[in-house]
């Protein structure tokens, strides 16, 4: 055999180290070679050479050796005894008498090849340990992994916790299982061993995944926090997003609205620059950078494990893209040694809208009050005759008289009067929508010490939007495979292979063109076609108009190697990634169908369209690292951390569109006859090398100090300022590790202080930025009777492309941890400053006859300070002689940015400026109203009447003068603001989130609250302000409280309905928290009247919000065990409960992130579910 | 030495599956074109040159808003100067040079293409004639400005920070252009782009706005320049006329009607709107929009037989159906008329009648408005960009004003408009013995012997192109910014009471009093042809009416604001540079009296 591996490798070896030479990691793998060793093996003989090395050196060298396994106490090995060994052909007999010779110890055969070393005298003694193991609730705890330390010989706990291992009575046993402390429990020749497993979670002996490793929470030295995927799994949410918000300090999530498969935006710390688009965190999964919509795509039930890691000198190792933080997620492994499990869990939901504002519906009211707010400008636009009055009328007096009629002065044409709310109309009130998930996982061993873990799972999420007329949904389906495997016993090969499929099925007008519409329309005429109206064009349009289907599927494969030497002191991985994704989009508008009149029912959306879309996703990873772990002298310990990381994504797309569609039922791309089809496509790519490291020093278990380092090129920037080298640095102090702190120990069981600064690279600008091209586009003119491909122009002077590079991203960091009372209570905290450093922006500004904006360069600077807090407490005590646990997790965060460096040397409002906190809303301050036409002539405001136009009458806003020159303006500029100042900021501060756990007598209950302690908000457009916008839409029940001069009296008085003159809008109203009524005084189109932001309108926009409530009850074991379930439990829970805001009076307090609170409904959500495992 | 194999096979087969390609790291864009690559071939000259295409379009049906022809509640910028603080902090608009830099940059480089002279000249032709479009507009906002005439970079300092140049040297480069373009670009051009009829049409154009211009504004101390251009104009007009590839179209309504305008020989340039090509023009609600025509344009177009208007007694206190009698055919292709049936009435065709409403006139426009209730109808009629007719109005205005007009070079022109809608022609003679006063009091500036003409030609121009947006540039060229100082009135009332608008003799509204309640449905005064009359009660400016009428509830024409208008001369024909712009470039100075 010896001779045959010669033959096979002597030339490609001695190439091979050539190759090997070129490599900078060289030096580490020199340390392999100390080990000389070559060996034979001819079944139960051995052939080996040893010279000099420990007796755990030498057992580990006969274990690779032969088969046999060796069991022993590392206490009773002799420190610092070398054995030498020169055997051929010798019996294990006489090797082991050799070198355990001179030392107290004796061996002992087993069966399975174990042998047990012990000394002398007590090797002969077996026994059997049969334990239970249960958790801190007293629960048993199945599937518990029970180890025979130094060996392969596990079992697992039953359903009951109970196991039974037959071992030397001088053995230690290893209790391990996820989510739990792994504990080490010498038999001491007991035959009976209890155990009480200790939840990992919120313990300082947590293991938290950090960049390509892993470390004990209680070392790591940067801010950093680790959710575990347990707090995921139970809650009925259709996708990761909407687990994350509130979860972690700092962490924030915004959703623009509920629509299914929406993403939102994810951020760290706030805003971090003003070129990067919202900052997304860079998103780690499994170790491979992802996309922020990848999140998506993963089943929550696979999740293990989420990181976040918010300062520089915990994101360094990942570079250039970490500069907004790292959220790193990792998905849940089979377990080696264990048992096979299935799991089983469901949930099935009913959603309906949050908080939405609902229109008056009244209909003469709402003809009333519109036509008076056109009255009262020079656009009379909205004149209803005394017809629709009084029908009108009569219908607010009695609802059931028809809504529609053919009209009296045409009557081939129908005519509506509703009172519709149509909210109800176009939102569900319970859209189902569910979720099931199975896995399958488990491990066993193929062969010596080769463990092999598998997990298979699989999803199908089905989230359902509140369109009550069409489909709106979201779809999922996710298929994971895992397995890991040891083919050799040093070299482990893992692979994760995931397939998924989201597909979004949805009509392709908009619901949330319902905002426009108004309750005087009907929806459905008497005949049953659609109705004339917006409304009824919209119910047409929504149901027969089109459909939006987006389908991506995906698969996303790694593969990942880790070699294990110097006792695992040494490990070197490599890993390649693979994902491909394509894009399938069809958008098609189809004829729709409107009754004009009785016997007059016209097709309308045109000829038809389709237009399809292909798009493909390329993104290859491929890292390689090693680590090497050395302690000395038990003092000093080290870690070391080097490797390189490549990586080249490439998206495009084409897309095609015709009109003329053959038929409406068949909306394909292929059966449409329309000419000149319009053709689309984009390209985008990058590329990014690295070389990173990682020296990490402990001294005494109690000083850590640690430094990264990352070394990054991305094709973003030109070939001159491609690259770049980005250091960090921190340190820890675990002072309860202090002799000075024991009298405190039960007290303060732990404190940590941590501080750290980094310089990070931001390289989240465009993928060519630097490279000047010739814009192309589509005339829209007809040349030669089509619409030709044109140059649009030319090449933009974006940037200055001799000295364009990266952004950096300097923190600093300080923060405490601490834990009290046995580590009951634990918190947390750090306060961060983050400087950008030279962000794109203007070098200066040019005059206007360069033609373009003048080229950005990295100018600009930005500065964030904040701080998190968390206050975690968690206990137990007995109930009705029951045991209770529970626990409480408080966390707080905060950030304000402040722009320190921008070139506006004007300091120009409409340009970001030095001084400028981000956020800030500049307006006027309010003056209640003008009551007189003298008041009206001594302030003029006629600069901010909307299209100069509007008259300026008693119960017009009046504004305070703050430069005191008798006209109120809008200035332009920091140092001439005329009457504007800042009244408000519109970023969200102190956010927080509150999670609550109870377990009682297989009841567990949490809760969960989540908030934003202050925002402001400006309302714009119709949502807020009704027909102050523009005639055009709704009024809302806020809006009747205007501002009326004067009562009306006799026949003015008698016209009005009984609802008009029970809402006072017949009386005088001066005292009213809207102004006189006119259409256009807050047109969101011109930037005057209301639209210009002022003290009395600024809303209140923080919330606290009862996010979920989970109940559940596990079934006890003795009633389950007899169908072979290990666990089944049943939980009930609500999603988005309550809220407690005063915005909500208007709209979803969350719904303002779009500066407009135009969002698809957000959804309140009630489900119950299953978890069952066999 | 097994496990240190291994490592090293594993270790190879990751580096040969990164291997570093040498240019991994560079990434280039697949959607637009490195500039190096391109200006090769004249695909690429007319790829380029395609992309900087611009036509006037149906949207200009809605101009006209900032002149004495409409009245308007839109914010236009004129009228808010006339009626606010004007300053160069507030007038911010127009100091844009995006397009000039599009269109230099084509000049810095199409001389790279492999291709002819020939080609090369037309491209640059057409370029030419853009950046000259470019930097007329630049001069009637500002009169001087700075001539560039390659793309700037930021290192181009002197250039970027210099002061105006003269308007003389501006807009000799602006006719050097023209003329260049005028000579080289190709008669036969892909349709819907300018071939050189245009540009010579251009060039007449503008050597007639700086002509006139030049004669008319004391202020440039210009005059004696302007003999020149006025020659200019004449002569590239008459060189137009005498080519004879065009002639007026037949039907003047049909030139605003038609779906396609490919062949009309009046048409030298159509914006050409189709739906099935994905093209489509609107109708704007100009129904319903903001702005509605003034009584002074219908009282400006002749009787029938040619006589004035203006010259009848009483003519102020006409009311609607009179106005409309016996007049220019032209009249009632611009305007809403009496007895005009809406299509979308249909299938219940009956007259419309006015809608009255608070500042508006209450007249109509027709021009540019598709009666048709058949979108794809709507959607595909073509606008007449540039008409023959225009021409000929350039040729007779640039003969009068050089004082060379002759009876038959009216004849040749101005009569030919004439003919068409079937008007008795312009008789020089007579018209320059019996100037008309009431257009002698709007263009109190023109004298001398050909008085009469001058102002029967400007008449002319009023009547043919309105609502299609020429006025306010005529009105600044000719001098007559005081014109804009009249608020435009609409109708006449002569009080309250029962009115035909449709023109039958029956009356159609009813105006009453704002102490008034408008009845019920079923107490409404019924006509003989037993339809309701629509109620408005109607009152003075600002009382709680929906007529505004000039003597309240005794009558007078519909007033739609009171504002008063004040036009600084010379101060308001130019706009000032934005103040910001001149924070960067203290060279720029504002000139006449703009801060």
């Amino acid at each position: 055999m010896q001779k045959l591996l010669r033959l096979n490798c002597s030339r490609p070896c001695r190439e091979l180290r050539k190759v090997i030479l070129f490599m900078k990691l060289t030096a580490l793998f020199l340390f392999v070679c100390c080990l000389h060793v070559s060996a034979k093996v001819h079944s139960q003989k051995i052939t080996i050479t040893l010279s000099r090395v420990s007796l755990e050196k030498a057992f580990a060298a006969i274990e690779k050796q032969s088969q046999y396994r060796f069991v022993y106490n590392d206490d009773n090995i002799p420190f610092n005894r070398r054995v030498t060994v020169s055997a051929s052909g010798a019996s294990i007999n006489e090797i082991l008498t050799s070198i355990l010779d001179e030392t107290n110890l004796g061996f002992r055969m087993l069966s399975d090849k174990l042998i047990v070393i012990a000394p002398k005298g007590t090797e002969k003694k077996d026994v059997t340990v049969t334990g239970t193991v249960i958790n801190t609730l007293n629960e048993p705890l199945p599937g518990v992994t029970v180890q025979l330390k130094n060996t392969n010989v596990v079992v697992t706990t039953d359903v009951d916790g109970k196991f039974e291992i037959k071992v030397p009575e001088n053995a230690v046993l290893i209790f391990s299982f996820i989510g739990h402390e792994t504990q080490e429990v010498p038999v001491e020749g007991r035959t009976s061993v209890n155990i009480t497993l200790n939840a990992a979670e919120n313990s300082l002996n947590e293991v938290v995944v950090v960049g390509y490793g892993s470390e004990k929470k209680i070392n790591v030295t940067g801010a950093v926090d680790q959710i575990s995927g347990k707090k995921l799994a139970e809650r009925p949410i259709a996708n990761l997003f909407q687990g994350l918000q509130g979860i972690s300090p700092g962490l924030n999530i915004t959703y623009p609205g509920g629509r299914p498969g929406a993403t939102p935006a994810i951020n760290i710390r706030g805003i971090t620059t003003l070129t990067g688009g919202g900052s997304p965190p860079l998103i780690i999964i499994d170790g491979i950078a992802s996309t922020v919509d990848d999140i998506l795509r993963l089943n929550p039930q696979d999740i293990g494990s989420m990181s976040v890691l918010r300062d520089a000198a915990s994101a360094a190792i990942y570079g250039a893209r970490a500069a907004f933080g790292v959220v790193l997620i990792t998905t849940k492994v089979g377990a080696s040694g264990g048992k096979q499990r299935v799991s089983y869990n469901n949930y099935f939901s009913w959603s309906k809208r949050t908080v939405l504002p609902n229109q008056i519906t009244d209909p003469y009211i709402y003809s009333r009050v519109l036509e008076t707010a056109t009255d009262n400008t020079p656009w009379d636009y909205v004149n209803y005759s005394d017809y629709q009055y009084q029908w009108a009328k009569e219908r607010s007096e009695n609802p059931s008289i028809e809504d529609t009629r053919v009209d009296p002065n045409d009557p081939t044409k129908w005519t509506y009067m509703g009172n519709n709310n149509w909210n109800d109309y176009f939102f569900n009130k319970a859209s189902a929508s569910q979720n099931h998930s199975i896995s399958f996982s488990g491990g066993a061993e193929i062969g010596k010490g080769k463990p092999f873990g598998y997990l298979l799972s699989a999803d199908w999420t089905k989230e359902n939007g509140l369109n009550k007329l069409a489909k709106d949904d979201w779809n999922r389906y996710g298929l994971r495979a895992k397995v890991n495997f040891t083919p050799l016993t040093w070299f482990k090969i893992e692979n994760n292979l995931n397939i998924y499929q989201t597909i979004t099925d949805a009509p392709t007008y908009n619901i949330t063109d319902l905002y426009y519409l108004q309750p005087t329309q009907v929806a459905k005429n008497p005949d049953g076609t659609w109705a004339n109206t917006g409304a009824g064009r919209l119910g047409a349009q929504l149901t027969d108009g089109g459909r939006n289907d987006q389908t991506r599927f995906g698969f996303q494969n790694i593969i990942r190697g880790t070699a294990s030497f110097l006792n695992n002191d040494l490990q070197v991985t490599g890993s390649a990634s693979f994902k491909r994704e394509i894009w399938k989009y069809n958008v098609d508008y189809r004829k729709y169908k409107i009754g004009y009149g009785p016997d007059d029912i016209r097709e309308e959306g045109g000829s038809g369209s389709v237009s399809a879309t292909n798009g493909i996703v390329k993104h290859d990873v491929y890292d390689l690292f090693a680590t090497y772990n050395k302690t000395v002298a038990n003092d000093h310990s080290f870690k070391i951390l080097a490797g390189y990381n490549q990586e080249e994504y490439v998206w495009s797309y084409e897309q095609v569109s015709r009109d003329r569609l053959i038929s409406s039922s068949l909306p394909y791309i292929f059966l449409t006859t329309g000419e000149n089809p319009l053709l689309d496509a984009d390209y985008s790519t990058y590329a990014l090398q690295s070389v990173f490291g990682r020296l990490n020093y402990t001294f005494k278990n109690r000083y850590i100090i640690e430094g990264n380092g990352r070394y990054d090129g991305s094709s973003r920037f030109p070939r001159q300022r491609r690259w770049g080298f980005f250091p960090s640095v921190s340190a820890a102090w675990i002072a309860s590790e202090e002799n000075f702190f024991k009298p405190l120990q039960d007290k303060i069981s732990s404190l940590k202080f941590r501080i750290s600064y980094g310089d990070l690279g931001n390289q989240s600008v465009s993928n060519f930025g630097y490279i000047q091209t010739l814009p192309t586009g589509i005339s829209s003119y007809l040349i030669n009777n089509a619409m030709p491909t044109i140059i649009t122009g030319a090449p933009p002077l974006s940037v200055d492309p001799d000295t364009y590079t990266w952004e950096k991203v300097t923190t600093f960091n300080v923060g405490a941890d601490i834990g009290l009372f046995n580590n009951k209570v634990q918190a947390g905290f750090d306060y961060f400053v983050r400087k950008t450093i030279g962000m794109l922006g203007p070098v200066q500004e040019l005059p206007g006859v360069l033609g373009t904006s003048a080229p950005t360069q990295n100018v600009a600077d930005l500065s964030t300070k904040g701080w998190e807090l968390t206050v975690g407490y968690r206990d137990n005590f007995d109930i009705a002689a029951k045991p209770f646990s529970f626990g409480v997790k408080v966390f707080v965060s905060d950030s304000k940015s402040k722009i320190t460096k921008y070139r506006n040397d004007q300091l120009l409002l409409s340009s970001y400026r030095v001084g400028q906190e981000i956020g800030e809303i500049w307006g006027l301050e309010n003056d209640g109203y003008f009551s007189s036409q003298e008041e009206i002539d001594a302030l003029d405001e006629s600069a901010i009447v909307p299209w100069g136009a509007l008259d300026i009458v008693p119960g017009w806003p009046k504004y305070i003068d703050q430069n005191k020159d008798g006209v109120i303006e809008k200035g332009n500029t920091v140092t001439d603001p005329k009457d504007l100042k800042i009244i408000g900021n519109t970023s969200p501060r102190y956010r927080f989130g509150i999670n609550l756990d109870f377990d009682w007598n297989n009841f567990d209950l949490s809760v969960f609250l989540q908030g934003v302690g202050k925002q402001d908000f400006y309302p714009r457009h119709y949502l807020f302000w009704g027909p102050y916008q523009q005639p055009y839409a709704g009024i809302y029940e806020w809006n009747l409280d205007y501002y009326r001069g004067a009562s009306e009296t006799g026949a003015e008085r008698d016209r009005h309905s009984a609802s008009y003159i029970a809402a006072g809008l017949a009386d005088e109203n001066k005292n009213s928290y809207f102004p006189v009524l006119q259409s256009w005084l807050a047109d969101a189109n011109y930037g005057a009247g209301l639209d210009i932001p002022q003290t009395k309108y600024l809303l209140n926009a923080s919330y606290l919000r009862i996010k979920n409530v989970t109940l559940g009850y596990t079934i006890p074991n003795a009633v389950t065990k007899r169908f072979k379930v290990s666990r089944l439990r049943v939980f009930f829970t609500g999603e988005n409960l309550y809220e407690f805001s005063a915005i909500k009076k208007y709209i979803d307090p969350e719904a303002v992130a779009d500066g407009w609170g135009w969002a698809y409904p957000y959804q309140r959500k009630y489900a119950f579910g299953i978890n069952l495992d066999f | 030495m097994k496990k240190f194999i291994n490592i090293n096979i594993i270790i190879t087969c990751i580096l040969l599956l990164v291997s570093c390609k040498k240019d991994f790291m560079d990434r280039y864009p697949q959607t637009s074109v490195p500039p190096d690559l391109f200006f090769k071939s004249e695909e690429d000259l007319s790829l380029y040159i395609n992309g900087l295409l611009t036509i006037p379009g149906r949207d200009n049906y809605l101009s006209d808003q900032d002149t004495d022809d409409k009245a308007t509640t839109g914010a236009v910028e004129i009228k808010s100067i006339m009626t606010g603080n004007p300053s160069s902090q507030n007038i911010t608009s127009g100091w844009s040079w995006g397009r000039l830099r599009n269109i230099n940059y084509f000049l810095d480089n199409y001389g790279k293409a492999d291709v002819s002279e020939e080609v090369k000249n037309h491209y640059a032709g057409l370029a030419r004639y853009y950046r000259a479009l470019f930097y007329t507009n630049m001069v009637k906002r500002y009169s001087d400005v700075p001539w560039y005439s390659k793309a700037l970079n930021p290192s181009d300092t002197s250039d970027l920070y210099k002061p105006r140049d003269p308007r003389a040297l501006v807009m000799d480069s602006v006719m050097a252009d023209l003329a260049f373009a005028a000579d080289k670009v190709r008669e036969d051009v892909p349709t819907g782009t300018p071939n050189v009829w245009v540009m010579k049409l251009l060039q007449a154009r503008t050597a007639l706005y700086e002509g006139t211009y030049r004669k008319y504004h004391d202020e440039l101390g210009l005059e004696s320049t302007a003999g020149g251009l006025l020659q200019l104009a004449a002569e590239v007009s008459k060189e137009i006329m005498s080519s004879g590839n065009f002639i007026l179209h037949d039907s003047y309504g049909e030139l605003f009607t038609s779906a396609s305008l490919a062949g009309n020989k009046e048409v030298l340039l159509a914006s050409i709107y189709d739906q099935d090509l994905k093209r489509s023009g609107g109708n704007w609600n100009i129904l319903d929009y903001e702005m509605s025509p003034s009584r002074d344009l219908v009282q400006t177009y002749l009787m029938k037989d040619g006589s004035r208007f203006t010259a009848q007694a009483g003519y102020q206190t006409f009311g609607f159906v009179q106005e409309f009698q016996n007049r220019d055919p032209r009249l009632s292709a611009t305007l809403f008329y009496p007895g005009f049936i809406l299509a979308s009435n249909a299938p219940n065709p009956k007259p419309y009648i006015q809608r009255l409403n608070k500042n508006f006139t209450g007249y109509h426009q027709l021009k540019g408005y598709i009666n048709s209730t058949d979108n794809k109808t709507i959607a595909d009629v073509d606008f007449p960009a540039y008409r023959y007719a225009e021409v000929l109005l350039i040729y007779a205005e640039a003969k009068a004003e050089l004082e060379t007009l002759t009876q038959s070079d009216l004849d040749e022109s101005i009569n030919l408009l004439r003919d068409r809608v079937a008007l008795p022609h312009l008789d020089l003679a007579w018209v320059n013995s019996n100037p008309d006063p009431v257009l002698a009091a709007k263009y109190p500036n023109v004298s001398g012997a050909n008085q009469g003409v001058i102002l029967e030609i400007r008449r002319e121009k009023r009547v043919e192109f309105a609502m299609e947006g020429y006025r306010f540039d005529d009105l600044m060229r000719w001098e007559a910014g005081k014109e804009l100082e009249k608020i435009p009135e609409g109708m006449y009332f002569s009080g309250l009471g029962n009115f035909d608008l449709t023109g039958d003799g029956i009356p159609d509204i009813k105006l009453i009093d704002k102490g008034a309640t408008i009845p019920n449905e079923d107490a409404k005064e019924t006509n003989s042809l037993g339809e309701k009359l629509v109620y408005y009660k109607a009152g003075s400016f600002g009382e709680d009416v929906t007529v505004y009428l000039k003597n309240g509830t005794a009558g007078g024409t519909t007033v739609t604001e009171i504002t008063p208008r004040q036009f600084i001369d010379p101060k308001y024909y130019y706009r000032p540079i934005p103040f910001n712009q001149v924070t960067l470039n203290p060279a720029l100075e504002q000139l006449f009296g703009w801060q």
